[in-house]
């Protein structure tokens, strides 16, 4: 059990996969930053954030979600967000609209078949 | 013994027992000592050495016609030659003739000595050196000899006792003083630390630490260093700055004892030390803890029985080359007592370490509520005498019980975020609230604290207050407050924390005043789904 959180990255053909875990607030979402935000390789045609395991996402956290967001889009490249139905971190995204700026998915399979298609 | 004789003998054990030398320095007091000795007992040569902070070695202190001994600073090991048997085996040795000897130390025999007679120097029963004379012809030394040569080593061993214990006091109460660390002050939750150094005025090798992590939860660490002294006390001190550094950066307790593991062998190989490490979310209701070789916590809920957390079996820090420790995980319910100790708290000589954790046991079960008292009183029941041989540690913590309405003040600084929503979370769940409803006011209040941090005070320093309750009709109030001065939120990140505090409660105030802004969030708990 961890709460400190933590990015691990995996490429499934040109999809690159970020699968985020533990809390992402105000005091360590910049930590991530930079390997959330370098996880896109130049072959890549889109990419897929797993939330599936993050327990905690404040305000810090969603604009990191938004900045990625904007940087695929200014390269032409897809987002789509993984969500288990009905936790906290759904919740927040459905407030700020993350909906406007990535699909939303509830599996990884699914998120994966819809942008690397 | 004639009656010129024993006059003789009474004014020789005066003169060395005199109590003007203790009016000398150390270094004169040993010199006049051994100058005494020499013309007492007709000998050629008389030295001290003494016992060094690893007990393993002797080096030479003073000397009388071996001066070279003392120049040369000469080291022999205890066990080994002359003067190390006599520390080893704590009894006098006579030697009649010095080349059918092992001797280590060469000017012995660059000086041409043929008799020797030693004797140790002890204090409370223990060594801490050696005195010796010696002749250039033979000499068979009788009892009266040694038994003077022993009054004189006695004066010695009380004068070195006292001199060492003083100056090693006052760096070990500075070194101590430094290693004992101001322990974190968090809203409802109480933490009482106390290290007794052994009566024998040596520095050891236990600690105890506790600090607040990143996300809010609590590092805490008790240890011990095996073996005594400075330098024990100094490994002591790189190891619990090592342990911090590794916590800080987010590694479990496993991880974090497999690194230190590591730093040990590195920093001194052979030194071992057992150590247990656990990461406390008071207000969650659980630990994650992993012990290398150490004993194990105690836990105490309220009203119920005392009992020892069960943790792997492990070895030492610094055992083996490759080790691996486990994480357990144990819940923890609300004013559960827990308690981190040394084994110089409850192992006492001739009895087995049950018995000690089972006074522990019963001492925490009937102790009192408040952690300073409970402290006290575990010291004065198990060890009434304080720490003798070993030097012992103590830590215990628990979450307070909440009181109807929920206040507490925070830095304002981000760091404080995370603790503050644990310490909301808890609240709400004691006041019935969902974990939907826990999560939702707990982000809501963490981003009206983010506003407050960073826009009330600018650079200055200042509080955040936090302020919980709920109604009757099962309306819970979050109240954020701060004294700086308003100013408009700005930025992205600060504008969707606006939008999350509303869209994850009834309703939200913003009250402002000329003594700071208090944002109010409303929240019914128990009928309206999120």
């Amino acid at each position: 059990m961890s709460v400190q959180p933590d990015v691990s990255i995996d490429y499934h053909g040109p999809v690159a996969v970020v699968s985020l875990t533990g809390e992402i607030d105000i005091v360590q979402a910049q930590a991530l930053r930079e390997r959330l935000l370098g996880a896109v390789r130049n072959e890549d045609h889109a990419l897929v954030a797993d939330l599936t395991q993050v327990t905690y996402l404040d305000s810090v956290g969603v604009s990191l979600m938004f900045e990625l967001a904007e940087r695929l889009a200014e390269r032409q490249l897809r987002l789509a967000v993984v969500l288990p139905e009905g936790g906290l971190v759904e919740r927040v995204l459905r407030i700020v609209n993350v909906g406007s700026v990535a699909a939303i998915h509830r599996s990884l399979d699914d998120a994966i078949a819809d942008v690397g298609g | 013994m004639s009656s010129r004789e024993a006059a003789d003998r009474l004014r020789d054990l005066q003169r060395i027992t005199d109590a003007a030398l203790a009016y000398l320095p150390l270094e004169e007091l040993l010199n006049e000592l051994l100058e005494r000795v020499v013309g007492i007992l007709g000998v050629d040569t008389a030295a001290i050495l003494l016992l060094e902070d690893d007990d393993s070695t002797l080096a030479a202190r003073a000397a009388k016609g071996l001066e070279e001994e003392v120049e040369r600073g000469v080291r022999i090991p205890v066990g080994r030659g002359f003067a190390g048997r006599i520390a080893a085996t704590r009894q006098p040795v006579h030697i009649l003739n010095l080349d059918e000897f092992e001797v280590v130390n060469p000017i012995l025999r660059q000086r041409g000595l043929r008799s020797m007679l030693g004797v140790p120097l002890l204090v409370e029963g223990g060594v801490v050196g050696v005195m010796h004379v010696g002749t250039l012809t033979e000499r068979a030394f009788g009892d009266d000899d040694t038994d003077l040569l022993q009054r004189a080593g006695d004066r010695a061993a009380l004068a070195i006792s006292s001199r060492l214990t003083e100056r090693e006091r006052g760096l070990a109460d500075a070194l101590q003083r430094s290693l004992i660390p101001r322990l974190p002050d968090l809203p409802a939750v109480a933490l009482a630390g106390r290290y007794l150094p052994a009566s024998a005025a040596r520095l050891g090798g236990d600690w105890y630490d506790a600090f607040p992590l990143p996300d809010g939860r609590l590092g805490m660490a008790i240890g011990d260093v095996v073996g005594h002294g400075f330098h024990a006390a100094a490994i002591m001190g790189q190891l619990r700055s090592g342990l911090r550094a590794y916590a800080l950066d987010g590694m479990t307790p496993r991880e974090v004892l497999e690194r230190l593991s590591r730093l040990l062998r590195q920093l001194e190989p052979g030194r071992t030390a057992t150590l247990v490490y656990l990461v406390l979310d008071a207000h969650g209701g659980a630990f994650t803890v992993a012990s290398a070789g150490h004993p194990p916590p105690l836990i105490h809920p309220p009203g119920g029985e005392p009992r020892y957390v069960d943790i792997p079996g492990s070895v030492p820090l610094g055992a083996a080359r490759h080790v691996s420790y486990e994480d357990a995980r144990c819940e923890l319910e609300p004013g559960t007592a827990l308690v981190l100790y040394t084994d110089g708290l409850v192992e006492q000589a001739g009895e087995s370490l049950d018995v000690g954790l089972a006074r522990l046991g019963a001492t925490v079960r009937d102790g009192v509520e408040d952690l300073e008292d409970l402290s006290d009183s575990i010291i004065d029941d198990l060890l009434p005498d304080g720490a003798r041989n070993d030097d012992a540690a103590l830590l215990i913590v628990r979450a307070l019980p909440m009181s109807e309405e929920l206040t507490a003040e925070f830095p304002a600084e981000v760091e404080s975020i995370p603790l503050m929503r644990r310490l909301l979370g808890r609240w709400l769940a004691e006041a019935g609230a969902t974990v939907a409803e826990i999560d939702d006011l707990a982000l809501a209040s963490a981003e009206a604290a983010a506003n407050a941090i960073e826009h009330a005070y600018g650079l200055a320093a200042g509080v955040v207050e936090l302020r919980a309750s709920r109604s009757p009709d099962h309306v819970i109030k979050v109240a954020v407050r701060d004294f700086g001065s308003w100013r408009q939120p700005r930025g992205t990140n600060r504008g969707r924390g606006l939008m999350l505090m509303e869209g994850l409660t009834d309703g939200v105030e913003v009250i402002r005043r000329d003594e700071g802004t208090t944002v109010e969030m409303f929240r019914r708990i128990g009928s309206k789904a999120a």
